[in-house]
């Protein structure tokens, strides 16, 4: 009976499934021929506002400071993987890669000199969410989880720039700007293995409804240094969506998750406390943003973002009872333990919110105001000498506006009015005029003036080594490494400058005059007057141990010049050139000896490209520093020369597009030194593979 | 002021043999009509604006005795027509659409509808040109790339991204460029995940981007994506409408309703008393050019102001036909 019933073939049944497949058919038909079908809303529909006023950048003849603008293919050209690598294109930047004793794996980026390996004198932000590093003011470049693959593009501006982009905006500021996923292949899988350094990137882009969205998964080692202890691993998942609500209200998120582990400590540095070891890192971000089309001259942003940095970071020193023996042989018999156990975790916080409005007047001004509020929160109870989590807050209102008084001549004004825990209220104005004589030529004259904020580790950093004993009358034994008194007042740059920007042919120019003066420095400096508890016994004396903290003492005047020259020889071939000259000179007594050598006279950095044919292509870097003796675990370094030579061939099968690429990193092989004696640069080669599909 | 079957070169290209046998075959079937049935496809703003600008013109060319009725589609689905006495004119493609299954003697003229849908509604019904006629949305491509000379006369590469439905019109843009001196790049995509890439290439050999409009490649959803790709190339898009121009295109030329309504009345004077010879489908014969300054100004561009730039484009255009 069953069988009978589903092997139905009566001529009756046959007509009803022709009949259900021929409307089936026809109504895929309709269906396509109904999308196919232009109507009068292709041409006249309502277009989301894309390019609004907020988004709208100003021309690069109309910037009120000077701007290096680093793209994607110049990124790629560059062959580098680690992020900061990438600021050797940008004239008067000094990079060293492996820095200090603390933070090992960390990069020195400083702009204009003042190097250390904490350099927290620079704005750092990747898409608009302040990245530096509440602690120090630098930034772990080597922790923030962003992949080099997905940067759109990195604007760095040379110089000053507060009332623009707020707190420590102070010798410029670094925009890291990613892709939207409407701009990525659906997936992409890229691989990299070298010297000492393995990668594996992944990434998914895609779109539901209003709702674009990308994913990046990264995993990443690298050994380091020959002779430094300073391994890296990461592995990360970020995320980027935006989600349009209507044609005028859209809404972009971003979130990020790392966690790696690092080496740190240095035996010849410290021999007995900070020793080599692995820290471990837990980061997270995240990032809301609302933007809102007020009208065709005028948009509302309104974004709120959390950074949460932590690093667990435990170390227990050598036997202490020898060296206390040297001193007092019955101090040493009073000890409790052996080992003095130093938890030296830091967990660092930001939450920012902030609202801005941008509008333009007429055809001649275009205008932003806005405010925002913050509260960075640090935990080191090393550093700071307390389990508690202190709370830093920080207000600003901001306005610019550029005003083009005439075809040929546009007046860029702003200011900052920012109060923070620290240092009270402190304002940052800024004025510049740029004479444009001809559509090629453009003429800058500009001044700013931006306040650097102490940071906690200037502002608060009293670490000590407690060591108990079992001696009633001397209880216990104290090492004080810093005792920071705090009350700092805010450092002082006027920077001043006059630029040229030019179109000569095929070569783009960008030159620039400037004069810095930095008043107010915040420096290190010994420090006498500190009382230990009375039933306590301060050690440094008898180890001949300074106790150190800050002040500000002195002042000093940056000169120099600076170009940036883009090169098309041909249509297959491009050349850029930076050069830097950078003079330091103490115009008020009180700054620390290398201060004024603390930036190299003279750095160069050029990148040839070459595009052979469709597939493949070459690039060829460049970058020569002159000797610097830096500051902050830095010493005194020799001229490097560098050359790091990069091969390229894409190809394409199907749907998959790919690159093969091979770098080699100091071509000629030379045992150079960066940032400090210690960091020894040897040659390296990797290979690179790029899937897109 | 212009000459019209220059002006609308590439809709006569398409469709002029059709038009000389549909004049030939069907001279004299119809009769002069008295009146004139606007069928707007849904009660819009542009459209009702439409019929008000129509009227005006009428009672401006002093041809009031010609009557003037609106249907409104949503209120019938069959509209019902005098048809042998009648003008009708189809405001949108439904409205089209529906006018297309009328009595073939019945003229029909559709104002804002594109080209291809046109066409198409043209196979489907059967009808003839000389009583089945349209004002097109498109703009004449000689049109779009004159403004991108009068705004930017240094540019030589402009590039064009095509999609399904308009890539039937890839030769008579090259066509086109060529006789304007521009050299024009176009690559043709058949879905939307080719957009962006495809885009980017585009862009690496092109100075500027001339949008044409296609459902897969110029939509609400592909908006952001076109504009953000083309401004971080630095590089100008030319809209097709003014909405587009607010969203972030550097310029369009497109019609107002105004100056639709202007055409399709002069056209409904013309050929009262002949109906059945309606003339062949024809580009907007006037128009207005819309100029994003906040775009301009941040990509270093340099315009006129609008007034001066139109007149510099009606100039173009004149001197063209001459």
């Amino acid at each position: 009976m069953l069988m009978i019933r589903s092997a139905n073939t009566s001529p009756q049944h046959l007509c009803l499934t022709a009949a259900f497949l021929a409307f089936f058919n026809l109504a895929a038909y309709a269906e396509n021929t109904a999308s196919d079908f232009m109507s009068e809303d292709d041409y006249m529909g309502e277009v989301p506002k894309v390019l609004t006023v907020s988004r709208l950048s100003q021309a690069a003849a109309d910037v009120p400071s000077a701007v290096t603008v680093i793209d994607r293919e110049t990124i790629r050209a560059s062959g580098i993987v680690d992020l900061p690598e990438i600021f050797r294109l940008v004239p008067g930047m000094y990079v060293g890669a492996n820095a200090g004793y603390v933070y090992n794996t960390n990069h020195a980026v400083s702009y204009h000199g003042i190097t250390s390996a904490y350099a927290g004198s620079m704005q750092v932000m990747i898409n608009g969410r302040s990245v530096y590093s509440p602690l120090f003011g630098g930034v772990n470049w080597s922790e923030l989880p962003i992949a080099i693959i997905d940067i759109d593009r990195i604007e760095v501006t040379r110089g000053p720039n507060a009332a623009s982009y707020g707190a420590n905006s102070y010798f410029g500021v670094i925009n890291i700007i990613t892709q939207t996923s409407d701009e990525t292949p659906a997936n992409s899988v890229v691989a990299t293995h070298g010297s000492g350094r393995n990668e594996v990137f992944y990434r998914h882009a895609g779109k539901l409804d209003a709702l674009s969205y990308r994913f990046t998964a990264d995993y990443r080692q690298d050994d380091g240094l020959d002779d430094r202890n300073d391994f890296k691993r990461m592995r990360f998942i970020n995320s980027q969506a935006d989600y349009r609500i209507n044609l005028k209200d859209t809404l972009e998120f971003e979130l990020g998750i790392a966690d790696g582990a690092r080496g740190e400590g240095n035996i010849e540095n410290d021999p007995f406390v900070f020793l080599p070891r692995t820290k471990q890192i837990n980061n997270h971000y995240a990032l809301i943003r609302w933007r809102h089309h007020i009208s065709d001259t005028s948009d509302f942003t309104l974004q709120a973002f959390h950074n949460y940095d932590k690093s667990d970071d435990e170390t227990t020193s050598v036997n202490l009872r020898p060296i206390i023996a040297a001193i007092s042989p019955v101090v040493a018999a009073s000890l409790v333990n052996d080992n003095v156990y130093v938890n030296n975790a830091v967990v660092q916080q930001r939450t920012d919110i902030e609202a801005q409005q941008t509008f333009a007047l007429g055809k001649q001004i275009r205008a932003v105001w806005g405010g925002s509020v913050r509260q960075d929160s640090v935990y080191a109870p090393n550093y700071l000498d307390s389990r508690k989590t202190d709370y830093f807050n920080l207000q600003r209102l901001f306005g610019h506006a550029e005003w083009r008084l005439h075809e040929k001549l546009t007046v860029n004004a702003g200011a900052l009015i920012e109060h923070n825990d620290f240092t009270g209220t402190d304002t940052s104005p800024r004025a510049s005029l740029n004479f444009k004589p001809h559509p090629n030529h453009t003429f800058r004259i500009g001044a700013s003036s931006a306040l650097r904020t102490p940071n906690y580790v200037e502002e608060k950093f009293r670490d000590r080594l407690v060591v108990a004993t079992t001696n009633p009358g001397q209880n216990p034994l104290i090492f004080q490494y810093r005792a920071n008194t705090g009350n700092l007042a805010p450092e002082q740059i006027i920077s001043r400058e006059l630029g040229y920007l030019g179109k000569l042919g095929r070569l783009q120019l960008d030159a620039r005059l400037f004069s810095d003066k930095i008043s107010d420095v915040i420096r290190d400096a010994n420090r006498t007057d500190l009382v230990v508890p009375p039933n306590a016994v301060l050690l440094n004396p008898f180890l001949g141990a300074d106790i150190t903290t800050n002040v500000n003492q002195g002042g000093a005047e940056v000169n120099g010049i600076e170009f940036q020259a883009n090169w098309q020889l041909s249509r297959n071939t491009n050349l850029l050139v930076n050069h830097a000259y950078i003079h330091i000179r103490e115009t008020e007594d009180g700054l620390k000896l290398d201060y004024t050598s603390s930036a190299p006279r003279n750095t160069f950095s050029s990148l040839l490209t070459h595009r052979f044919n469709p597939q493949w292509d070459a690039s060829l870097a460049y970058y020569q520093t002159s000797e610097a003796d830096l500051l902050g675990d830095g010493n005194k370094v020799d001229l490097i020369r560098k050359s790091d030579l990069r091969l390229a061939r894409k190809f394409q099968s199907g749907r998959y597009n790919g690159e093969v690429n091979m770098v080699i990193e100091n071509l000629f092989n030379n045992h150079y030194e960066e940032f400090a004696d210690y960091n020894t640069f040897k040659r390296r080669g990797r290979i690179n593979v790029r899937l897109d599909f | 002021m212009f000459n019209q079957s220059k002006n609308n070169y590439f809709v006569c290209k398409n469709l002029s043999l059709l038009a000389l046998i549909a004049h030939l075959c069907c001279p004299a079937l119809s009769y002069a009509y008295t009146g004139i049935t606007i069928i707007i496809s849904a009660p819009s703003q542009s459209y009702l604006e439409f019929v008000d600008h129509f009227k005006e013109e009428l009672i401006a060319t002093k041809n009031t005795a010609l009557r003037v009725k609106v249907i409104d589609l949503q209120d019938s689905e069959r509209p019902v027509v005098a048809e042998n006495s009648e003008l009708v004119i189809a405001l949108g493609v439904k409205a089209l659409e529906a006018s297309s299954k009328l009595k073939f003697t019945t003229p029909v003229l559709g104002v804002f509808t594109p080209l291809p849908t046109f066409n198409k509604l043209l196979e489907a019904s059967g009808r003839d040109l000389g009583n089945f006629s349209a004002i097109v949305l498109d703009q004449p491509y000689s049109r779009q790339m004159l403004l991108i000379k009068t705004i930017l006369p240094e540019v030589k590469n402009v590039g064009v991204m095509l999609g399904k439905t308009s890539s039937q019109y890839y030769e008579i843009v090259k066509d086109t460029g060529e006789k304007r001196n521009l050299n024009v790049s176009i690559e043709t995509i058949k879905q939307e995940s080719e957009l962006i890439p495809k885009l980017q290439k585009l862009l690496d050999s092109t100075d500027a981007l001339m949008a044409i409009p296609d459902p897969v490649v110029y939509s609400r959803e592909t908006a952001q994506a076109i504009l953000l790709t083309t401004y971080r190339h630095q590089k100008p898009v030319f809209g097709y409408s003014q909405s587009y121009v607010r969203a972030g295109a550097l310029a369009a030329v497109y019609s107002t309703t105004k100056q639709l309504a202007k055409q399709a009345a002069e056209i409904a004077i013309k050929t009262q008393a002949a109906p059945g010879l309606l003339p062949p489908p024809q580009a907007p014969r006037y128009f207005s050019i819309s100029v994003n300054y906040q775009v301009a100004r941040s990509l270093n561009i340099t315009v006129a102001d609008e007034e001066n730039a139109y007149r510099k484009l009606l100039d173009a255009e004149a001197a063209q036909h001459e």
